[in-house]
This record gives C-alpha cells, sequence and structure tokens, in this order.
C-alpha cells in the first residue's frame, strides 16, 4: 500500500516535471527572442550615448550663441539711443532757436505796432505788421513736438532689449539645467569621472527673471500702484504684514 | 534740496533708459551701479545721494537684498528707493513693500510714470 502510495507521487512529480519541460519548450523561443532584442538593443543604446555626448558638447556652444545674441541686442541699442540721443539734442536746440525767432518777431510786431500807432494811415506799415506772423513756427513747434514724443515712445520700445535678454537667460538656464541631467546620464553609461566645469563653460550667470514680459497693458503697474496706496495709511509694520498675510490667503 | 539719484541696474540699456529719462524729467545729478554691491560700494563713497533707483535681479547682489542693506545701515536707511523691474506678480511687489521700497515701478515704464513715482516719493519723505 505504502509503495503504491510513493508511485502514485513519484508519477505526479514526473507530471509536474514533463509540464515544466513542456512550458520550457514553449518559453525558449521567447527568451530567445528577448536575447536577440537585447543584442539589437546594445549598438542603440551605443548610438543613444554617442548622441547624448554629442548634444552635451553642443549645448555650451548653443548657450554661447544666446548671450551673444543678448550682447548684439545690447549693442545695438546702446547705437539707438546715441542715435535718440542726438536727435533729442537738435530738437532742443531747435526749440531753443525758434523760441529766440519767436523772441524777436514779437519785438519786431511791438516796434510795428507802435510805428503804426504813430502814423496809422501808413500803408507799408500795415502791411507789414499783417506779414509778422509766428503760424509757421506754431507749426515747426507742432511737429517737434511729435518727433520728441515718437522719441519717447522709441525709448520706451528699447526696453523690451532688457525685457528679451532676461527671457533669454532664463531659456539659458533650462539648457544649464538640461546639460547637468545629461552629463550626469553620460557618468551613468560611461562610469567616467565628470570633469569639473571650466569657468568659460559656466552658462547662466545672467541673473533673470523668468516671467519678465514686454506688456503695455499697465495691469501689473496698477496693481502695484493699489498695494501701495493700501499701505500707505497704514504707520506700522504689523498693520502691513496684516494687510498682506489677509491677501496672499 | 536737489535730488542725486543712484541708478542701478544690470543691464546698460535700462541705466541708459532710466538716466534719459531723468534727463527729460529735469533731473541732471547722478550716479551710475552696475549691481548691488557696486551700489553699495557707491554709497558707502558718496553721501550725497539721496535717491535710489534699483532693478531686482541683478546677479550677485540683487535689488532685493540691496534693499535690505539700505535699510539696516543706519546711515542709509532713510534714503528713498524706488524699485524699477520687469516682476510684477503680486507676491514680488508684497515682498518689495515688506523690505520697505518707497514705491514700485514695473517695466517697460514711460518717464511720466517715473516722475509721477519720484515725485510722491519726494511729496511723502523727507529727502
Amino acid at each position: 500500500m505504502e509503495l503504491a502510495n510513493n508511485m502514485e507521487k513519484l508519477f505526479e512529480k514526473l507530471g509536474d516535471l514533463k509540464s515544466f519541460f513542456v512550458y520550457g519548450q514553449k518559453l525558449i523561443p521567447t527568451l530567445q527572442k528577448i536575447l536577440d532584442f537585447m543584442q539589437d538593443t546594445v549598438p542603440l543604446l551605443e548610438s543613444v550615448n554617442k548622441s547624448i555626448a554629442e548634444s552635451t558638447s553642443k549645448i555650451p556652444k548653443a548657450s554661447h550663441q544666446l548671450n551673444s545674441v543678448s550682447s548684439a541686442t545690447e549693442l545695438a541699442t546702446t547705437e539707438i539711443l546715441d542715435l535718440v540721443d542726438g536727435i533729442s539734442n537738435e530738437l532742443n536746440s531747435i526749440f531753443s532757436k525758434t523760441n529766440e525767432v519767436k523772441k524777436n518777431l514779437n519785438k519786431q510786431k511791438e516796434l510795428t505796432s507802435s510805428l503804426l500807432a504813430k502814423y496809422p494811415d501808413d500803408k507799408e506799415i500795415k502791411d507789414l505788421l499783417s506779414l509778422i506772423s509766428d503760424e509757421e513756427l506754431k507749426l515747426v513747434d507742432a511737429s517737434s513736438n511729435k518727433i520728441q514724443e515718437s522719441i519717447m515712445n522709441i525709448t520706451i520700445a528699447l526696453q523690451v532689449q532688457d525685457i528679451t535678454s532676461q527671457q533669454l537667460a532664463s531659456v539659458n538656464h533650462l539648457i544649464n539645467s538640461i546639460q547637468e541631467k545629461l552629463a550626469g546620464l553620460l557618468l551613468d553609461l560611461n562610469g567616467k569621472e565628470r570633469e569639473p566645469d571650466k569657468p568659460e563653460n559656466k552658462l547662466d550667470t545672467i541673473a533673470f527673471n523668468e516671467n519678465a514680459r514686454y506688456v503695455k497693458d499697465n495691469e501689473s503697474q496698477k496693481l502695484a500702484d493699489s498695494l501701495i496706496a493700501e499701505t500707505n495709511g497704514l504707520t506700522s509694520q504689523q498693520e502691513i504684514d496684516k494687510l498682506f498675510s489677509n491677501k496672499n490667503e | 534740496m536737489a535730488l542725486k539719484f543712484l541708478v542701478v541696474d544690470d543691464s546698460v540699456t535700462m541705466r541708459r533708459i532710466v538716466l534719459n529719462s531723468l534727463k527729460q524729467i529735469g533731473h541732471e545729478n547722478f550716479v551710475e551701479a552696475s549691481d548691488g554691491r557696486d551700489a553699495l560700494n557707491k554709497l558707502n563713497a558718496d553721501e550725497t545721494i539721496n535717491f535710489i533707483i534699483t532693478d531686482w535681479n541683478m546677479p550677485d547682489v540683487s535689488g532685493l537684498d540691496l534693499v535690505k542693506s539700505v535699510r539696516a545701515n543706519p546711515k542709509t536707511a532713510n534714503i528713498p528707493i524706488l524699485m524699477v523691474t520687469t516682476r510684477g506678480m503680486k507676491e514680488d511687489i508684497v515682498e518689495a513693500l515688506n523690505a520697505k521700497v518707497n514705491n514700485y515701478v514695473v517695466k517697460p515704464f514711460t518717464p511720466q510714470v517715473l516722475r509721477e513715482k519720484i515725485e510722491q516719493i519726494v511729496s511723502s519723505v523727507n529727502v
């Protein structure tokens, strides 16, 4: 009886073994496929590694190019500001000359008027008086004022240079972060010690506001004005803190 | 009393624009600094400076750090400070006001806005 039980257990185990081999036979092609895939993947990984190394080496160049853009626009803006200053100086001299001419005209008008008072029937004096007019000068003034307004608008528009420089610096900072990540990845893949950054490879040394925007809607200025107005009546820091803590909730 | 401005900005363009705007509104007396540290050195060297116009985002010592340093020094604590910056978020403005700037201008600005803020400061504090 015991022998029969043992034999039964033995057949059960043999059955399990058979199932295992059958399963193994089914599994072998899958394992083979995995091995083939891994063999195919090795060159792919090498290619990824190479391309990461290439990208990492190109990033400083891209970053320097962005910095060059900022420097070039700053230089160009300075040149435009020089020209604007030149035009502004010329305008000021036009203003002062037209003022002199106006004064002279007024003097001429006064003298001619007093002559006319002495000789009221003199037609030539009357004609001369009618010719003395500062209408043309008023037109010159109006044109000069328009030019001055345009100069002011150019100056306002040139602030875009600072704002775009900050945006470029923000992009540079992002590029720098990506370079750091890629360099870390290379280190993991190659197992090499990373060389410390050379000072010339430091990508983002410019301070920036990543939210810098060139918008002329004045909304931010209005917000600042309203916050300042609210703090103006407050006398203690405690009151100001309380106001802002309520506002931040 | 005539105002002597210390104009602090790391951008050459912005310093130039602020100076041009100041000239346009009749102020000719100013000193320039390219960042907060430079500004603190200029303040130490020149006691006649009685008005500061500063940017916020600058390398090394930022505009906000400059404001805090100026306010912490009894010699300079009462100098009026106008912050001129691209930072227009509410939390930025609140942070600047907490650091005790006297007024706040968001870039891009017009000379009129600059004049208005300078006049507001001058009328509210004893320069």
